[in-house]
């Protein structure tokens, strides 16, 4: 009797625990999203409280009000991420499929020069960047961003790849060679196929790093016209001062791609960004 | 092999041309010019002078820079225990026969570390606020409304304070990674060791600990690399202050260079930052094989 008694408790204790970290971590978002929906006014009046007359008077006067530039940052922050991941996910499968197949003179200097892109701490070169970006006239560009972006996610991308590829066998492209196809057709038409798993994780991985990515963006835009999603964040915050159901309101609206995308595929993300992390 | 597996040499080297141009102009260029940069008094304009190591001699006797280091370090610790250490038990628990809705747990652990630093520090902030904050309402509510504060301007707390969302935000993604290495043990080890008497806390220390320790190992690592670099939640939050008692290095390279015009010195720490991090990420490196090897013997 005791005994049982014991395992109810833990049982209760244990789920108790779980559900309140669950809780805790989706709960700003409820919070943001009910809190949104109400006047500065009744906010401040009682800020935990849901809202009696729901209003979605936030929405429209962030989404009309062009000084707060959200489809611009919107649009930036997808064109760099979409741009960035197609040519991290290129470059990876094209480099770390030839460092791990081809032998040439330089082979080891460029697979050593690119791991040692995991290990060197990015931010340090924060106000490095800039200056050469600055020295070369490439700030406050469209395509500013994605230089650092590739950049920094190439080394896991390549060494993720280069793994892969060596699980599959030889034979594979002497058979593709003797039915007279080329290496880049090989390269495109038969050995991108087989690594679509990884490549598919390479792109979530970095779909995140890029779409969240604020100090880059910090030191190397401050034309608002070219400013993604984050940065456009502090401006809000600066703007709409003490009116947190507005701040709110353009918060949601930003960050809907990413949740929408972590809610609709949370299994494969999940999956993906723990397979790069152990593996990197 | 067949020729055609061997490509050209012309056909390799056009492949590698760009994204080994894109990756050493964005890492490597810059790291020569802040080298370079740094022995020079420079404010960013047109004119600069050599001064020899002065950047560096300054920055060895720059408290502020310690300090900042010192921070860098507080978080790197905190997190390796409120992470790792939470997440391990968070696992055990899910991983109890008693748990009912894992999946839910997943899902929605795992979210947060999905979401932009930026955000995160703005919740946070909200969070934290004196007047519309959630943490001084939940104090009024449990009748301790007295000892509400502001609460971000305390120089004593505001490390802890900006610690909490940082362990918050990554627990469940340690937590995943953590339960797919444990789904990966053989579950006859369990039933077997069940058999044997042995209770969940002594299944946890003794069975499972060991065979989970090299992800443990990756867990911390990641923690470590992650937390050098920590700037966004904090630029947000209290962009170093009050005064600089949440500064961390790198937001005080960008301080010093865009702040104050700064860029000689700036590249000085820049270069500061890099090898310093370096130092911490391979030393803990060196550490991590020689305790787990040291355990392997004995």
């Amino acid at each position: 009797m005791e005994k049982q008694s014991r395992h109810m408790f833990s049982k209760v204790f244990v789920n108790l625990i779980l559900i309140i970290f669950s809780l805790s971590c989706i709960f700003p978002l409820i919070w943001m999203f009910y809190s949104s929906l109400k006047e500065k006014r009744v906010f401040n009046a009682d800020i935990v409280g849901l809202p009696a007359n729901p209003t979605i008077s936030n929405y429209t006067k962030v989404l009309t009000n062009p000084d707060y530039h959200i489809y611009q940052s919107m649009f930036n922050s997808l064109r760099t991420t979409f741009i960035s991941i197609v040519l991290i996910v290129t470059c990876g499968f094209i480099v770390g499929y030839i460092i791990s197949r081809i032998k040439f003179k330089l082979n080891r200097v460029i697979y050593v020069m690119f791991l040692m892109g995991m290990l060197i701490p990015i931010h340090s070169l924060l106000v490095p960047i800039y200056i050469v970006f600055k020295n070369f006239g490439l700030t406050d560009k469209w395509y500013t961003l994605i230089i650092p972006y590739v950049a920094f996610g190439l080394p896991i991308a390549i060494f993720l790849v280069e793994g892969f590829v060596k699980g599959i066998p030889v034979a594979l492209e002497e058979a593709a060679a003797i039915d007279g196809s080329s290496f880049s057709r090989t390269l495109f038409s038969i050995i991108l196929p087989v690594t679509k798993p990884i490549l598919t994780t390479i792109a979530i991985i970095q779909t995140f790093a890029c779409w969240n990515e604020f100090s880059f963006a910090l030191v190397l835009i401050s034309n608002t016209k070219f400013q993604t999603v984050p940065l456009a964040m502090t401006q809000f915050t600066g703007q709409f001062a003490s009116d947190y159901p507005k701040i709110m309101a353009a918060m949601l609206l930003t960050m809907s791609p990413i949740l929408v995308l972590y809610f609709v595929f949370s299994k494969q993300i999940i999956k993906g960004m723990v397979a790069g992390a152990v593996k990197g | 092999m067949l020729s055609s597996i061997r490509p050209k040499k012309r056909v390799v080297f056009f492949y590698l041309l760009i994204p080994v141009l894109i990756y050493v102009f964005s890492v490597f260029v810059p790291l020569a010019t802040a080298f370079y940069y740094s022995f020079f008094n420079w404010k960013g304009g047109p004119n600069k002078t050599f001064n020899g190591l002065e950047n560096y001699i300054t920055l060895i006797k720059d408290i502020n820079f310690w300090s900042a280091f010192g921070h860098n370090i507080y978080l790197v610790i905190a997190c390796i225990i409120g992470q790792i250490g939470l997440a391990f038990i968070f696992v055990l628990m899910i991983n109890s026969r008693y748990t009912k809705l894992k999946g839910i747990h997943r899902t929605f652990g795992f979210f947060p570390s999905t979401i932009a630093a930026v955000s995160i520090g703005f919740i946070w902030s909200m969070i934290y606020d004196y007047k519309r904050g959630l943490l001084n309402w939940l104090l009024d509510l449990i009748g301790k409304g007295d000892s509400a504060k502001v609460w971000l301007n305390e120089p004593k707390l505001v490390m802890l304070l900006i610690a909490i969302p940082l362990i918050w935000q990554f627990i469940g993604y340690y937590m995943v990674i953590i339960l797919s290495a444990i789904s990966s043990i053989d579950q006859e080890i369990f039933e077997v060791s069940e058999i044997d008497g042995a209770n969940a806390f002594q299944r946890a220390i003794y069975i499972v600990l060991p065979l989970i320790k090299n992800t443990l190992l990756v867990c911390v690592t990641l923690c470590i690399a992650g937390n050098m670099k920590a700037f966004d939640h904090i630029y947000v939050m209290t962009s170093g202050g009050p005064g600089r008692s949440s500064m961390v290095m790198a937001l005080y390279g960008y301080k010093v260079s865009f702040g104050q015009q700064n860029m000689g010195y700036g590249s000085a720490i820049s270069i500061g930052i890099f090898v310093l991090s370096l130092i911490v990420i391979l030393g803990s490196q060196k550490l991590i094989t020689y305790f787990s090897k040291d355990k392997e013997v004995a």
